[in-house]
């Protein structure tokens, strides 16, 4: 197990500054989650870690060691990427020994190498399958597999899920988890999703315009974000006016009233959302003329649209702008 | 209506006139070159009449025939393998590295196909006095050739790039501990397999069709060969045209069957993933 450390890392793409005195310390073991929208810079500070962008200024540290001179091929960094990765002209067990075969290690170690990979991914009876005759989960599942075979300092980890639909995504996300639990390996992880981030990382990394705003724990970045964007950005939020100016709440740290004159602010039920376990509900506030949501448990209150009710804080506000 | 008189009618009209376009003169040329009747006396009537194989035989059995074939055998190995050597490479680095390029790259490509060989004649000619030394071998033909097979080999290899996902596929490969040099062995170069050999085979079909430089440079290729040959033997040079025409036409046919059933393999992945 070994540190990722970045120091000060400006990157530059034209007038575009995609990394601007990006620090962050990746301890050994962890798993990190670099979150934000499009072209925030989070891809741009993985594709520096692994050697395949060279940042204008600060460096890179692997346990210590800078990376600056060490080519893609020399830093033993696992990757597995957004788009399907694997070497179409390889079947499953020849994509996992790939990287093992340039180690130049004996070939009962290798096939032994990646027995214990194809089953770690839970793919083991499909050593033989060509890529083509895989499903988008397997075909990650084996370029995890490929990537960890190589034993590497640290995995990279961009958008591997983001091309899959949503319950093989949810599951990957849970068996990324477990096998990097199990393994121990040092991992960076970029994702637009939040609760990607959220469900997966011991830190959340939130970035915005090429900046780090916040890292924390997902506890921490969810309840005490460190600034309006981050609050913004991980969760749903609501901006209410206020004597201390616009504070920002959660929709869970808000209830509803059928009677009007038991909430602090009066309104009419415009829509609920329906989603199982809980109910979103959006009411528009007479005095402020705005919507806000409110997220009750499923049974507590259906919200019928129309509806008169009024809407009290029952936990604080992040923050107030 | 007017749309399936044009289908069912005048399209298949189209198209057989202009198969009839192609095919009756070589159908000329090889009653010419392998019927054994007087031009003059050649008609419908006797069009099954006196075939024969008697004047290719005879070609095959002058002297220079084997020689040439095997110079321009030769030559097109050479020409197949020094394109590729600077072609994948180089396409490889301008697809990630100068995609902006590219459509320089092409329009570079395409100028010996637009340009005349006898352009390329006549910078020779200049260069000559200057390059005797190399001018002088056999093998001198390798870098004309390759320009002119540039239009089709870079268009076999670019295509062919253009339906991986180079970019991950290089990335991947230099994750796992492969440098440049063993990323395009090991990893581009099994995956353009069919445009590697389509591009051979085109570059094998450039170089039995090439006359012009190898006749100023008096290099006895296989097409200079047929050329000499024609005048002295008018039936047996003919012959050996149409053999190298359906010889060209086979590897055209074999690079179909070649590139036909990976692609439908892609088409039946895609579908199912």
């Amino acid at each position: 197990m070994t540190s990722l450390e970045f120091s000060s890392i400006r990157k530059c793409f034209g007038p575009t500054v995609a990394l601007a005195d990006f620090d962050l310390t990746i301890a050994p073991g962890e798993f990190i989650s670099l979150l934000g929208p499009s072209g925030c810079g989070k891809t741009t500070a993985l594709r520096i870690a692994a050697g395949f962008e060279r940042a204008d200024a600060g460096t890179v540290s692997l346990g210590g060691h800078d990376l600056s001179p060490i080519p893609a091929h020399k830093r033993n960094m696992g990757m597995v990427f957004q788009s399907y990765s694997l070497f179409p002209n390889l079947d499953v067990r020849k994509n996992v020994a790939f990287g093992l075969k340039t180690r130049r290690l004996e070939s009962s170690v290798i096939a032994r190498r990646v027995d214990e990979m194809l089953e770690i991914v839970q793919l083991s009876g499909l050593g033989d399958r060509f890529p083509h005759q895989l499903s988008g989960g397997q075909q990650q599942r084996v370029a995890l597999a490929r990537a960890l075979a190589v034993r590497p300092e640290v995995l990279l980890l961009d958008e591997p899920l983001s091309a899959l639909d949503a319950r093989v995504r949810s599951t990957l996300r849970d068996e990324i988890k477990r096998i990097q639990r199990d393994t121990g390996v040092t991992t960076l992880f970029v994702t637009h999703d939040q609760d990607e981030a959220l469900a997966m990382s011991d830190r959340v990394g939130v970035m915005s315009e090429g900046r780090l705003e916040q890292v924390g724990s997902p506890h921490e970045v969810y309840q005490s974000p460190a600034s309006p964007f981050v609050a913004r950005f991980v969760g749903s939020i609501n901006e209410i006016p206020s004597e201390q100016g616009t504070i920002l709440v959660r929709p869970e740290a808000l209830t509803i009233h059928e009677n009007v004159h038991h909430g602090k602010w009066i309104g009419t039920v415009v829509a609920s959302t329906f989603q199982g376990p809980s109910t979103l509900i959006d009411v528009r506030l007479d005095a402020l003329d705005r919507l806000v949501r409110v997220h009750t448990p499923t049974g507590t209150y259906d919200g019928v649209a129309g509806s008169r009710v009024s809407i009290s804080m029952v936990g604080d506000h992040l923050l107030a702008v | 209506m007017r749309g399936r008189v044009f289908g069912r009618v005048v399209a298949p009209l189209i198209l057989l006139v202009a198969a009839a376009f192609f095919i009756l003169p070589l159908f000329a040329m090889m009653r010419f070159a392998l019927q054994n009747v007087q031009v003059i006396d050649l008609r419908w009537s006797n069009l099954f009449d006196k075939w024969s194989l008697a004047p290719l035989w005879s070609a095959f059995s002058d002297d220079q025939f084997g020689r040439a074939l095997t110079l321009s055998l030769k030559l097109a190995i050479g020409t197949g393998l020094i394109s590729l050597l600077l072609l994948v490479p180089t396409i490889v680095w301008v697809h990630l590295r100068l995609p902006r390029a590219r459509s320089t790259v092409e329009f570079l490509t395409i100028l010996p196909y637009v340009i005349p060989a006898i352009g390329m004649v006549a910078g020779i000619m200049v260069i000559k006095p200057h390059a005797r030394w190399f001018l002088n071998s056999d093998l001198s033909l390798i870098p004309f050739y390759v320009v002119l097979a540039l239009p089709f080999t870079f268009r076999s290899i670019d295509s062919g790039l253009k339906a991986l996902d180079l970019r991950t596929l290089v990335e991947a490969s230099r994750s796992l501990g492969y440098g440049w040099i063993r990323t395009i062995v090991h990893v581009i170069v099994p995956n353009l397999r069919t445009a590697i050999l389509s591009c051979l085979f085109l570059t094998v079909a450039v170089v039995l069709g090439e006359y012009t430089i190898a006749d100023v440079l008096l290099k006895r290729t296989f097409p200079a060969f047929m050329g000499e040959y024609r005048g002295s033997d008018p039936k047996g040079g003919y012959g050996l045209a149409i053999l190298s025409l359906v010889v060209t036409t086979l590897i055209f046919m074999i690079i179909g069957l070649v590139s036909r059933p990976k692609s439908a393999r892609r088409r039946r992945a895609r579908g199912t993933t």
